[in-house]
């Protein structure tokens, strides 16, 4: 990645406005995708950038279909519909009460979709993610956990569950893992995220099955 | 609430026993002990990734002063700077680090010592690891490389078999796959996956700052 | 997960395999004197050899092993760009837990900055329970969070006596301090730690 090339990206993106802008850095797609894909790629960003939508992962979504030797009609239409996806998002994120949406939250809205949560589950985490929650990272704790296996409706219990025990950020972020834990002693992902989940309410630390801890006690006595 | 009497500060410094306190105190002495045995003994193991993060830092700021500003002026932290800049970025905002970028391009030896931490605070050294008997090449892509094969080849671990490399990711949530033999997309059945939209699947890493979870 | 039936690729955690033998045998101070004569790579041997040594000091101090990983992974490569400061090759370990020690201290000053802890922190309040019985991960996760809560001079004393089990004149050496500072320190730690773990025990 040369740094020429950053240092001119960075300049027309900021310079350009719309339109012009994604011609300009469409020049990531050159040699990467056919002139079809990059074509049709280039408007459906335009399109996306008119509507306050981030355009990154759109060039990283063709980038990625081209490095895999995906079929260019079958590029396009991943393209455009994750730009469906992060319509979708944005229009969830309003209703939820987020009137400027930055990027990081429309694609984590878009990674939820994505990872089986409806748009009205999209919905309900923004609005339970008022401060200190940042509702990019709620999302993308969710997308994650949708992606482990867990039952969408699951995710959302267990995210409410954790926002209103008053569990720090860090915590939500941990779930994934202590998921996994679970289906790592034998757990799925369903019956792991409902122990998290009646935990969070107890008001208990999470434990992950037959990971108890357990420490030697020490000896007051010694000298 | 009143702190706990000398005598019973005694027994938990290990000074006396608790046999030795006076009756009237015993209840308290047993309270204070109750409390320090609460205490969290258990050993903590951390991950057999950090020698291969250790050595690889160690390996940057062994070479020379001149290899150290180049491996600086590459550090991840650039790649922060170039995803997520939108076409409403405040111009003057672009052109201070446009040329600042272009400063660090055009005199490279005028760069400060490089910082010894073991990765930027924006990145993390994430380790990719693959059981692949029979490869006879192995590859990461992802959105941290523009999903290009050869930016990121593993290389064989010494078991056979197995193959690995430690990259420095930033800080934010990335999709990858491996590549074996230029051809066939595996994804990383140690990680949590995702639909890539093309039929087949990505996998999927969290970077924050300070560890990564996968 | 992958669709294909073509021959099995899984992932595992796989640790390195070293050169083995000699070194297991190598002192501290030999493997310093290799490694400051240029053979980089024999510094491996020390940080396998104290990759958890410090581990639990570190992640008691820091409050989670993640962080603590970070610390010890930053402490054994500034310990690398310092070696040449190491004025006894043979008290490698000790110069090492400083440096790691200082790390711990920044890190808290820095977590302090950014969102120092209130009073009202962490929800210390015992959860209502008819019978009084607590058990015992209950309180030491009180406790962990009530460590929070001290200096960080007083965690550190409380640490290494209770969970390393080491004397006060070990402390003192370590520290720098006087034992009957260390006392004084640790006395009021006990009192705060008594008000912070009410209901708890």
């Amino acid at each position: 990645m040369s740094r020429v090339r950053v240092f001119l990206e960075l300049v027309l993106v900021a310079a350009l406005p719309g339109a012009l802008a994604a011609q300009g850095v469409a020049t990531r797609l050159d040699g990467r995708v056919p002139p079809q894909v990059r074509q049709a790629v280039v408007k459906i960003a335009a399109d996306a950038a008119a509507r306050g939508l981030p355009v990154d992962p759109l060039w990283e979504k063709a980038i990625e279909g081209g490095a895999k030797g995906v079929p260019a009609d079958r590029v396009i239409a991943a393209v455009r519909a994750l730009a469906g996806r992060m319509g979708d998002a944005m229009t969830a994120l309003r209703e939820g009460g987020v009137s400027a949406p930055t990027g990081d939250v429309v694609e984590g809205g878009a990674d939820a979709i994505n990872a089986g949560l409806s748009n009205h589950d999209v919905q309900d985490l923004v609005r339970a993610s008022r401060p200190p929650y940042d509702p990019a990272l709620t999302l993308r704790v969710a997308a994650t956990l949708g992606a482990l296996g867990v039952p969408a409706n699951q995710v959302l219990q267990l995210v409410e569950a954790m926002i209103s025990a008053g569990r720090s950020p860090g915590d939500l972020m941990g779930l994934p893992a202590e998921v996994e834990s679970g289906i790592s002693h034998g757990a799925t992902p369903a019956q792991a995220a409902a122990g998290l989940t009646r935990a969070a309410a107890a008001g208990r630390p999470p434990v992950p099955p037959g990971q108890a801890k357990s420490g030697k006690p020490v000896n007051p006595h010694r000298p | 609430m009143a702190g706990y009497h000398p005598l019973v500060k005694q027994v938990l410094d290990g000074e006396l026993s608790l046999a030795d306190l006076p009756r009237d105190l015993r209840a308290e002495g047993e309270e204070a002990v109750r409390l320090i045995q609460a205490a969290d003994h258990s050993p903590v193991t951390l991950s057999p990734a950090v020698e291969q993060r250790v050595m690889a830092a160690v390996r940057a700021h062994a070479s020379s002063p001149a290899r150290r500003a180049w491996r600086w002026l590459h550090a991840p932290r650039d790649v922060e700077l170039r995803v997520r800049v939108r076409p409403w970025v405040v111009w003057s905002g672009a052109l201070a680090v446009a040329a600042a970028l272009a400063i660090l391009f055009m005199r490279p030896s005028a760069s400060p010592t490089p910082s010894t931490q073991l990765a930027s605070r924006d990145s993390v050294f994430v380790r990719f690891v693959l059981y692949a008997p029979g490869a006879r090449r192995v590859a990461v892509a992802g959105t941290f490389n523009q999903w290009d094969q050869g930016a990121a080849p593993l290389v064989p671990a010494g078991t056979s078999g197995v193959w690995t490399t430690t990259l420095a990711l930033p800080v934010g949530q990335h999709q990858y796959a491996f590549v074996v033999d230029g051809e066939r997309w595996v994804v990383d059945p140690a990680a949590p996956s995702v639909d890539d939209g093309f039929g087949r699947r990505n996998s999927l890493v969290s970077v924050a700052r300070g560890t990564h979870i996968l | 997960m992958p669709a294909s039936t073509q021959s099995p690729t899984i992932s595992v955690t796989y640790s390195a395999g070293g050169r083995l033998g000699l070194e297991a045998e190598a002192s501290d101070a030999d493997v310093v004197r290799a490694v400051l004569a240029g053979d980089i790579d024999r510094y491996a041997v020390l940080v396998r050899r104290y990759r958890d040594r410090y581990a639990r000091y570190a992640a008691r101090m820091l409050g989670s092993r993640d962080v603590a990983e970070d610390a010890v992974q930053d402490a054994l490569v500034r310990a690398f760009d310092r070696l040449a400061d190491c004025r006894d090759p043979n008290k490698f370990a000790g110069w090492l837990f400083l440096i790691l020690r200082n790390r711990c201290f920044a890190e808290r000053r820095r977590r302090q900055r950014e969102r120092p802890l209130g009073p009202g922190d962490d929800g210390l309040a015992a959860p209502d329970r008819p019978d009084g019985a607590y058990d015992r991960l209950e309180r030491q996760t009180a406790l962990e969070r009530s460590l929070g809560h001290l200096t960080a001079e007083q965690r550190e004393v409380f640490v290494l006596k209770h969970v390393e089990g080491m004397a006060y004149e070990e402390i003192a050496q370590i520290t720098g301090a006087t034992v009957a500072s260390l006392k004084m320190r640790m006395h009021r730690a006990y009192d705060r730690l008594r008000d912070l773990m009410k209901g708890h025990l």
